[in-house]
């Protein structure tokens, strides 16, 4: 018997049960802040004069409102650059990525196909085996890839992981949909791109988003292979904030000639570069979560 | 079968059988020899330049005119001090992920079972991945605001007069792994809950009126029927972690750590960065990265064979 509303007859619990719920539901209250708070807290510096907030005593709503953080990194900061190349990386690395892994998913599932297992095998075994860091860097100044916009995109066109992803899902999908077609005589791009891909909608949004992650977050190949900083993302013009140096000497130089933005502060622009950082994905996680949710119980399921 | 029916059909006809079944597959070998030959390049050429641990490698020289160096580079890393540092960090990193880190979520996962307004526990449970889903770059950013000098924490501390003056919280030796670990558990406690929180849920239910009957208090049908339920799925997970014993991750050290808590932070990873990438020497990096990776595997596999035997749980 399975209780349809509420508490089911053997949760119903005595005193002690009683004092246990108010324990529980007072840790997770306070769980809540401890995963949020910090959030906020950046959010009400970010929108607070810097000098304000150095005097301190500011936790829960800005004392001096002001948005110049924000105008300071989008006008003196390279911010505006940041945020273009970081919407270039995602939108470009998470197309390649995602067309290739599916098209590739497609080719080792077609029955039959001499060479299905061949492509499995190798790159399976690219979950468990890699060069390592330094061959692999090595690999790309050979190559010439440092400081390109090609590094983002060309060395994750294929992600073994996201590959057997899809091709669950497509292995799912009834034979008789491609059987039919190649008898009609329909190629096997024709077959991928008007019958299998129009079906895998669900686990090929999955991919996007958990990809499109991904590339929003990364920032150590960023460090790595584009030294110059010519394609800076976002992330890594917060880490150079981070690292402090920049950011005062630049904040020191230009206090000398704007007067009006006396009031910043490293930490005030800091709070608004993570922030301007954080929001996109703030803002969507809590719709894409389910996607990223079955992301791992079929990667679960596969391993 | 394959095999008997070869025997049969004549060579020649083997042959045009072999090019007709080409001709049929073409766009799907086109397709795969273009990845094919992506995968060679991006996996596989790495692997092959594991070689360069075991040559004096300059860059722009070729591989021909390298000289073979043996074993010199490993030996090299063994003697030095470094060694023992990394040994000792890496260890007490992993022994915290692998213990109070381990037993966060799986807490996390009881305690949010026990909750039964169901929206509650939703947005609990969607609050608590939040710091899953944002980089490194901006937890360490959050921090560097918390516990910085003029912090909000240390304000908090110093209002409530529980310390009289400012503790460097990130620059301090002492504190680093315990303030690592917090920062690890606050980042993934609720992803990881995840796979506990699906295993509970499959945990059949009329074991629960069975133990309910039988006089189990809310305590033991944790005890003795949840986390049973739910063995499998720790085993698997702990398999997992010490497999992954070598891979404390680097983005932390490398974001939030400084030159007062090098000593502590250092693990393979920072080290192979900061020697190949940082100062150039290759080939030295390459032996220690080496080291670290076949250490992993051999953990992989012996912990894998261990489960196997003991549970019949396998991982690959």
């Amino acid at each position: 018997m399975k209780a349809k509303h509420g508490v089911a007859p053997y949760m119903r619990n005595g005193t002690g049960g009683k004092i246990f719920n108010v324990f529980l539901y007072v840790f997770m209250a306070a769980f809540m802040f401890v995963m949020i708070y910090p959030f906020w807290n950046q959010l009400i510096i970010s929108l607070n004069e810097g000098t304000d907030t150095m005097m301190g005593g500011l936790y829960f709503w800005p004392r001096k409102w002001t948005l110049q953080n924000y105008e300071y990194m989008f006008t003196r900061g390279n911010l505006a650059r940041g945020v273009v190349n970081t919407f270039l990386r995602v939108g470009v690395g998470t197309a390649t990525c995602v067309f290739c892994s599916g098209l590739l998913a497609y080719v080792t599932t077609v029955r039959g196909f001499s060479g299905r297992r061949l492509i499995r095998v190798l790159f399976i075994a690219t979950m468990y085996f890699s060069g390592g860091m330094i061959p692999y860097y090595l690999l790309i100044v050979n190559l010439g890839l440092t400081n390109t916009f090609t590094v983002y995109w060309l060395p994750n066109l294929v992600d073994a992981f996201y590959m057997l992803l899809i091709a669950s899902y497509i292995y799912g999908l009834p034979e008789s949909l491609t059987e039919s077609a190649r008898i009609d005589g329909a190629g096997d791009f024709r077959i991928y791109f008007r019958i299998i891909l129009p079906l895998c909608k669900p686990v090929i949004a999955a991919v996007c988003i958990m990809v499109a992650v991904k590339h929003w977050n990364s920032w150590f190949d960023v460090i790595i292979y584009n030294p110059r900083g010519n394609w800076d993302t976002l992330q890594v013009i917060l880490r150079r904030i981070l690292l402090e140096r920049e950011a005062a000497s630049r904040l020191a130089n230009d206090q000398q000639i704007m007067e009006a933005m006396r009031r910043l502060t490293t930490n005030s622009i800091r709070a608004a570069t993570t922030m301007i950082v954080t929001i996109p994905i703030i803002c969507v996680y809590p719709f894409f979560q389910k996607y990223f949710i079955s992301g791992i119980t079929i990667g679960a399921v596969k391993e | 079968m394959q095999s008997t029916g070869s025997m049969i059909v004549p060579k020649k006809l083997k042959s045009r059988r072999f090019i007709r079944r080409l001709k049929r597959e073409k766009t799907l070998w086109l397709i795969s020899g273009v990845a094919l030959a992506w995968l060679f390049i991006f996996a596989y050429v790495p692997m092959l330049g594991i070689v360069t641990a075991f040559f004096n490698y300059i860059p722009g020289r070729s591989f021909a005119d390298l000289d073979f160096v043996g074993l010199r580079y490993f030996r090299e890393f063994f003697s030095l001090p470094d060694f023992m540092q990394i040994l000792r960090n890496t260890l007490v990193i992993s022994g915290l992920n692998l213990s109070v880190g381990f037993a966060a979520p799986i807490i996390f996962a009881l305690l949010l079972n026990e909750i039964v307004i169901r929206p509650f526990k939703r947005v609990v449970q969607t609050v608590s991945y939040l710091p899953y889903f944002v980089s490194w770059v901006v937890v360490a950013s959050i921090m560097f605001t918390l516990l910085s000098a003029n912090g909000t924490i240390n304000e908090v501390l110093i209002s409530l007069g529980l310390i009289d003056s400012v503790i460097p919280f990130l620059n301090r030796p002492s504190m680093f792994w315990g303030i690592m670990i917090i920062a690890n558990i606050w980042k993934n406690v609720g992803w990881t809950a995840i796979i506990y929180l699906s295993a509970i849920a499959g945990v059949d239910q009329e074991l629960y009126q069975a133990g309910a009957v039988d006089g189990l208090g809310r305590l033991g049908r944790v005890w003795h029927i949840t986390l049973p339920g739910i063995r499998p799925t720790i085993i698997l997970l702990f398999i997992l972690g010490i497999g992954n014993l070598l891979n404390t991750g680097f983005e932390y050290q490398l974001l939030v750590g400084t030159p007062m808590t090098r000593d502590v932070y250092e693990v393979v990873d920072t080290y192979v960065f900061r020697y190949g990438i940082g100062l150039g020497r290759y080939s030295f990096a390459v032996a220690v990265g080496l080291l670290k990776s076949v250490i992993g595997f051999s953990l992989v596999i012996g912990t894998n064979y261990i489960s196997k035997k003991l549970s019949d749980i396998s991982i690959i």
